[in-house]
């Protein structure tokens, strides 16, 4: 061998023509050029680095050399301390807040009496008409309907929670920058601006009745948990991961429900099986959480001082997005990514995330899903895709079907 | 190197690699999604062996979970052969049955019931305790093999056993010897009760409606669960439905007319595929029980007859949305992970020797 390679920058002109639209529509080209081509590469449509393997990904959410960043969208969107963006003793704090309720022992205490009569009620309301549109009636309901009541917010209703996230996601994911790194389209944040002066309007009297009178909701805990006698959290202090909350945790569960859906519909026989063996429905949620991974680019990192990772030399202070729904189609760890499948080997997936920032509600969210495909293969054994009907996934900070009609013989 | 046995399936799992590793390195699914210790979901009860639970968290696996035997299988790592299991996953592990026994029962009745189908009565010494619709073992005599047929007993009647035999062309147990040579006070030996082809307890048996559909001889099994259904709940509704070939083949069809004497929810449907005979229905059982009820949501169904037969029924319940686990029928039991199934032996028919 006569010559050593230097280390080549490998040409990522292409990234330059990659537009918002393009990734909200399908993302999966652009990133699996990228993992194949530079698994740590500057975006310039996102003005950010982003990882898009399970190593590079694994290794940004647990570095000691790196700490929590939010996007510059979901800063401008949620507001300072959003659990999601913040480190230390702040994010010791909201972590000790929210875990409580999602304590493993406790979900155990209270997930089925909450969610199965959720689902079953929002069933009854369709189970005889032979068809549906499963994300609208059932999935996003489900989701909403569960968290709303434990979080303290049974007076509100279903489509308002759903309108509330949809706006908040699209002010979330509205990431374009231009070539100064000013936000592309600013005008995007003003609904979501609109959704939080109405979620206030609504949250505040609520806030107010429970600093005084304390009540056994989750918000009502965060005013109170871990806090001296006679002091609360200050609203301003727990709003910003109020919102965390309204967008992802209320909108995910749902987009598990229904990916899940459309991967077994897409595998005529897995759903058979699932239907039949209702134990394989864990397996199945998991399966769908790594084919289309709801919380698919929302987080980040950030270098606290420089590094060096996957060739490329990073300063201190370099934010890094984390691409789980990408790592989640690596061909090193699964065989023909794109396609759903019950059976392949059952690897852990990264759709929660990783590091002490990973998803604080997994057990509870798995628990949802779970008891939410229970009770639609129990009243409705015969469903089956209306294939008169496409079905449209969207989404590249959050993604999911935007609709999945069905139908059954009644 | 220790061993783990989940799934039936065991494991080597070196004891510095945390139990849910090397399960699913060697293809055992276990639900898991953090792997870091933080969620629970991948929480398994210990059966038997002891674990060093490492570094897994207080938060989620709490002093009492412990030493109740659990532990969270992204984290323990083995410190001996272990026997585990998913927690909260449903399953019967730890139910009470009948003791498996063997026994001597002694021929007091061979019947031609039909084409090619004899009722056998078998009285035994002492008393053998199993639950309608379960099925025993007989001990072929001179070839060391055994074949299964179900009982059509209901549970009281614990000393005389009745089972249905079908002569299989050229069959070790049935053409050379059941539907043959066997004779009244001839001594057979009997093992048994097995199988989970069981109505719900009594408390869990509220009385809902019940299709059942025997194949054949597949009948056997449901002239004892539905007779124990009926007497629990005489009121309740409950469809009895027989396929057979041609009316040749039919047999106790006064006897199980004669239980709707009593009770008016029951019906019993007998159903030619091959002939067509005046006020007998003609065509599949399956398709007879879509064409009589329109909806069977709430119901619980029963299905017993060649594995065809018993596909079909579970298509056409689920058609009529009785939920899945409301359908009993053959257990196929997974040999491993890939997915492929070997069938469970089956209770009512007999392969060729
Ligand atoms: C299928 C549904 C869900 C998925 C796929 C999901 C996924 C994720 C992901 C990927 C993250 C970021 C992890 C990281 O940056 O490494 C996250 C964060 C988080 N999730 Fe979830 N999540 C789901 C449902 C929920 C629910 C229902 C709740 C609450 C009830 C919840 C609470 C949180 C919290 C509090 C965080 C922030 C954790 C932190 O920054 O410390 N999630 N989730
Ligand atoms: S997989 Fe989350 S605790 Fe083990």
């Amino acid at each position: 061998m006569t010559t050593t390679p230097e280390r080549t920058t490998p040409d990522l002109t292409w990234l330059d023509d990659v537009t918002m639209t393009e990734l909200e529509r399908n993302p999966y080209p652009v990133y699996e050029r990228l993992r194949a081509e530079a698994p740590l590469a500057f975006v310039p449509v996102l003005g950010a680095y982003v990882a898009s393997t399970p190593e590079v990904c694994r290794e940004v959410a647990t570095s000691p050399s790196f700490e929590a960043v939010i996007t510059p969208a979901g800063g401008r969107t949620f507001g300072h301390p959003a659990i999601i963006g913040v480190n230390g003793e702040i994010h010791d704090d909201l972590r000790s807040m929210v875990e409580p309720a999602l304590q493993p022992v406790e979900v155990d205490r209270y997930v089925d009496e909450l969610v199965r009569p959720i689902a079953r009620q929002l069933l009854e309301q369709f189970e005889d008409d032979g068809r549906a549109e499963l994300v609208a009636q059932f999935c996003e309901p489900v989701s909403v309907r569960s968290l709303g009541n434990l979080l303290g917010l049974e007076d509100v209703p279903n489509d308002t929670l759903r309108d509330w996230f949809a706006r908040l996601n699209r002010s979330f994911t509205n990431a374009a920058v231009d070539e100064n790194g000013e936000f592309a389209n600013p005008e995007g944040f003003e609904d979501g601006d609109r959704a939080k002066a109405e979620i206030q309007a609504v949250v505040d009297p609520l806030i107010e009745k429970w600093t005084k009178e304390p009540g056994d909701s989750a918000i009502s805990h965060w005013l109170h948990d871990g806090m001296p006698e006679g002091q609360t959290r200050d609203r301003d202090y727990i709003y910003p991961t109020i919102y965390v909350y309204l967008l992802g945790a209320m909108q995910e569960p749902g987009h598990g429900i229904a990916s899940t859906l459309v991967g077994l519909f897409s595998r005529p026989e897995q759903l058979e099986e699932v239907v039949d063996d209702p134990t394989l429905v864990p397996r199945a949620v998991s399966e769908g959480m790594r084919w289309t991974s709801p919380i698919w680019s929302a987080t980040a990192r950030i270098t606290k001082e420089p590094v060096t990772l996957a060739g490329v030399d990073l300063p201190a202070g370099t934010p890094v997005m984390l691409s789980y729904g990408s790592a989640n189609h690596d061909t090193g760890d699964y065989d023909a990514p794109s396609t759903y499948d019950l059976h392949r080997p059952p690897l852990p997936h990264l759709a929660f995330g990783a590091g002490n920032h990973a998803c604080a509600g997994i057990y509870y969210a798995n628990h949802v899903m779970r008891i939410a495909l229970e009770e639609l293969f129990e009243a409705i054994p015969n469903l089956e895709r209306d294939t008169s009907e496409d079905v449209e996934f969207w989404g590249w900070g959050f993604r999911g079907p935007t609709s999945l009609h069905a139908t059954w013989e009644v | 190197m220790p061993a783990i046995r989940g799934a039936d399936r065991e494991v080597e799992c070196p004891s510095d690699t945390p139990v849910l590793r090397s399960l699913l390195r060697a293809g055992v699914w276990l639900p898991n999604s953090c792997n870091q210790g933080t969620c629970g979901t991948c929480k398994v009860r210990v059966l038997s062996g002891e674990v060093d639970h490492a570094d897994a968290p207080l938060d989620t696996l709490g002093a009492e979970e412990r030493a109740a035997g659990l532990a969270l299988a992204c984290q323990a790592r083995p410190c001996s052969d272990l026997v585990v299991e998913p927690h909260g996953a449903p399953g019967d592990a730890g139910r009470l049955t009948h003791p498996l026994r063997d026994v001597v029962g002694t021929v007091t009745l061979v019947e031609e019931i039909a084409r090619d189908t004899r009722r056998v009565l078998l009285a035994l010494d002492e008393p053998l305790a199993f639950d309608p619709g379960q099925y025993v073992e007989l001990s072929v005599p001179g070839c060391g093999s055994r074949r299964q047929y179900s009982l059509a007993n209901t549970a009281d009647e614990d000393t005389v056993l009745e089972l249905h035999v079908r002569r299989v062309e050229g069959g070790l147990a049935t053409d050379r010897w059941l539907c043959r040579t066997l004779a009244v006070g001839e001594e057979v030996e009997v093992s048994g009760p097995l199988g989970d082809f069981v109505l719900p307890s009594e408390e869990d048996d509220d009385g809902g409606p019940m299709a059942m559909i025997g194949g054949g001889t597949g009948l056997a099994p449901l002239v004892g669960l539905a007779r124990t259904a009926l007497a629990r709940h005489p009121e309740r509704e409950l469809r009895l439905y027989h396929g057979v070939r041609g009316e040749a083949d039919l047999y106790d069809v006064d006897r199980l007319r004669a239980l709707g004497d009593d009770h008016p929810g029951f019906t019993f449907v007998p159903v030619l595929s091959d002939e067509q005979v005046d006020g007998v229905r003609h065509g599949f059982p399956t398709d007879a029980f879509t064409e009589d009820v329109p909806k069977a949501r709430g119901w619980s169904g029963w299905l017993c007859g060649p594995p065809p037969m018993v596909e079909a029924g579970v298509a056409a319940f689920k058609r009529r949305r009785m939920a899945p686990r409301m359908i009993h029928r053959e257990k196929f039991t997974p040999a491993d992970a890939a997915g492929t199934s070997t069938p469970a032996p089956h209770v009512t028919q007999e392969e060729v020797a």
